[in-house]
């Protein structure tokens, strides 16, 4: 099987594949709870990339590609993912030093 | 519960109904049907699915594009390209043994993705954590040193 040791290389292979056929290419995740294992893989039914792991701190890479792929998916291989709003919206500047001016 | 009776074709017997229809239908396989669902009902059942295989089984979960058309209905829009397809982003979730799947659209994707990431992260747990310490941990902040 072709499994891709850097994550940084499956990234851009996978981006790459879709991007050249978004109908034909899927993202498949295959998880294991009793052996711990999480198996990605992006195929266009003629290459196929395979990325395995058992690290916890996969998971917040897998979520961002998770985000890509949804957004070029859903919007369209050109899409450029949005950053991630909720967080940075919820946070106001932080420019209260002493009182508000409020009339 | 009422079920429905009929007779088997082969026996001649008396059987319920369901078996009956497989008979007759040997490529129809009522345990392998594919339940499509709106977003936040797939989700519960996503839920479901990593729960029901915590001590074993796989969870499978597939992203793909799609018009949700037909071949044959598909040559036809591509031969006329002043109508643009929409396309879906199509997800299916299976554990080999029951599948479900929902479609999503330019604009549930965004929503879908933030529950969906929470669905993940609350069941895919079993991931060995880095025993030493690295600039982000997930788990708590090792003290200063």
């Amino acid at each position: 099987m072709v499994y891709v040791d850097s994550w940084d290389t499956f990234v851009e292979r996978s981006i790459s594949l879709f991007r050249a056929d978004p109908v034909a290419t899927r993202y498949v995740m295959k998880y294991r709870h009793c052996d711990g294992k999480l198996v990605l893989k992006v195929t266009d039914n003629r290459e196929c990339l395979k990325f395995k792991t058992d690290q916890a701190q996969d998971m917040r890479k897998m979520e961002k590609l998770n985000n890509l792929f949804f957004t070029m998916m859903a919007r369209g291989p050109d899409a450029v993912v949005p950053e991630e709003l909720p967080k940075e919206q919820a946070a106001p500047p932080p420019s209260k030093k002493g009182r508000g001016r409020r009339q | 519960m009422i079920v429905d009776w009929t007779v088997d074709l082969n026996s001649g017997l008396w059987c319920p109904a369901s078996s009956f229809r497989s008979q007759l239908d040997p490529t129809l396989d009522l345990n392998n049907t594919e339940v499509l669902l709106e977003a936040d009902p797939f989700l519960n059942e996503l839920t479901k699915l990593y729960e029901r295989n915590k001590t074993s089984g796989s969870v499978w979960v597939t992203m793909k594009r799609s018009t949700l058309k037909h071949q044959k209905k598909r040559k036809t829009i591509e031969e006329s390209p002043a109508v643009e397809p929409e396309y879906r982003c199509l997800v299916r979730a299976t554990d080999g043994k029951k599948t479900i799947s929902c479609t999503l659209s330019a604009k549930d994707h965004q929503r879908f993705q933030t529950s969906y990431a929470t669905v993940l992260k609350a069941h895919m747990d079993a991931l060995k954590k880095r025993e030493k310490k690295d600039k982000k941990s997930a788990s708590t902040k090792a003290p200063g040193s």
